[in-house]
């Protein structure tokens, strides 16, 4: 399909239209599928930044957050920080390093890059229910919808680049 | 382009990025490339040296023109123009 809609406007053009032009119009953006199965500060900060670096890319995105990583979408955990997933010895350099470095928290991360380009996150249905959310209201706005495994095995088989965190 | 042509440039938006790590420069970027217009001149300055070559990789790959870098005392300006 892509494919032909270039050879179409390659061939035809006359008045030299340009080639970035016509990527951008034409050229399905790439897509990146994250399984962002972690839900510990360390983790959701490295995938904030790795979302982010997709939206500058205008790359579309689907988040599907798994078992561990569905707790911070309860709406009332996003803000808790628990523990981290490496070194948790090290939690208050880490955080302080953070502060230092004027990090953007998780949250805002992935404000942005849902700001910046499609970026949909879905929460698992059993993960969900792990921790007390069941329902869309259960969980805080930057979740689109419930999903089941089936629908993240899908994305993931058709993405660019596919993560696990 | 040189440092002295650069720094000669009339530039429509300039973005401080200085105060941000990696990715904060580059989504800056991003976000003000969406408001100027096609053959404007845009300055990031940054002070994270990730950027330095995130920066012009990521305008040529979006279309814009890298047209160099000029180092300061403790940060540098990145010149792009949009395409």
């Amino acid at each position: 399909m892509i494919k032909k809609h270039l050879s179409i406007y390659t061939f035809s053009t006359k008045n030299r239209l340009n080639i970035n032009n016509i990527k951008d119009n034409i050229m399905e953006n790439k897509k990146m599928t994250m399984a962002l199965f972690s839900g510990s500060i360390d983790k959701l900060t490295g995938a904030g930044v790795v979302l982010s670096g997709a939206a500058a890319d205008d790359m579309d995105v689907d988040v599907y957050v798994l078992l561990m990583g569905a707790r911070a979408f309860v709406k009332g955990n996003e803000n808790k920080i628990d523990g981290l997933s490496e070194y948790p010895e090290l939690k208050e350099e880490f955080l302080k390093s953070l502060e230092t470095l004027k990090v953007s928290t998780w949250i805002e991360f992935f404000e942005m890059s849902k700001e910046l380009t499609n970026v949909k996150i879905h929460i698992c249905s059993l993960a969900g229910k792990m921790w007390g959310g069941e329902k869309m209201e259960d969980f805080i706005d930057l979740a689109d919808d419930i999903c089941g495994i089936g629908e993240y095995i899908t994305s993931a088989q058709e993405a660019d680049v596919h993560l696990f965190i | 382009m040189t440092t002295e042509e650069l720094t000669a440039l009339t530039v429509n938006k300039s973005v401080d990025a200085r105060g941000t790590a990696c990715p904060g420069p580059l989504l800056e970027a991003k976000k003000a490339i969406g408001t100027i217009g096609s053959g404007d001149i845009m300055e990031v300055l940054s002070a994270d040296e990730g950027t330095k070559k995130d920066i012009p990789k990521w305008a040529n790959k979006k279309g814009h023109d890298y047209l160099g870098t000029v180092e300061e005392s403790g940060y540098f300006k990145i010149y792009l123009k949009k395409g």
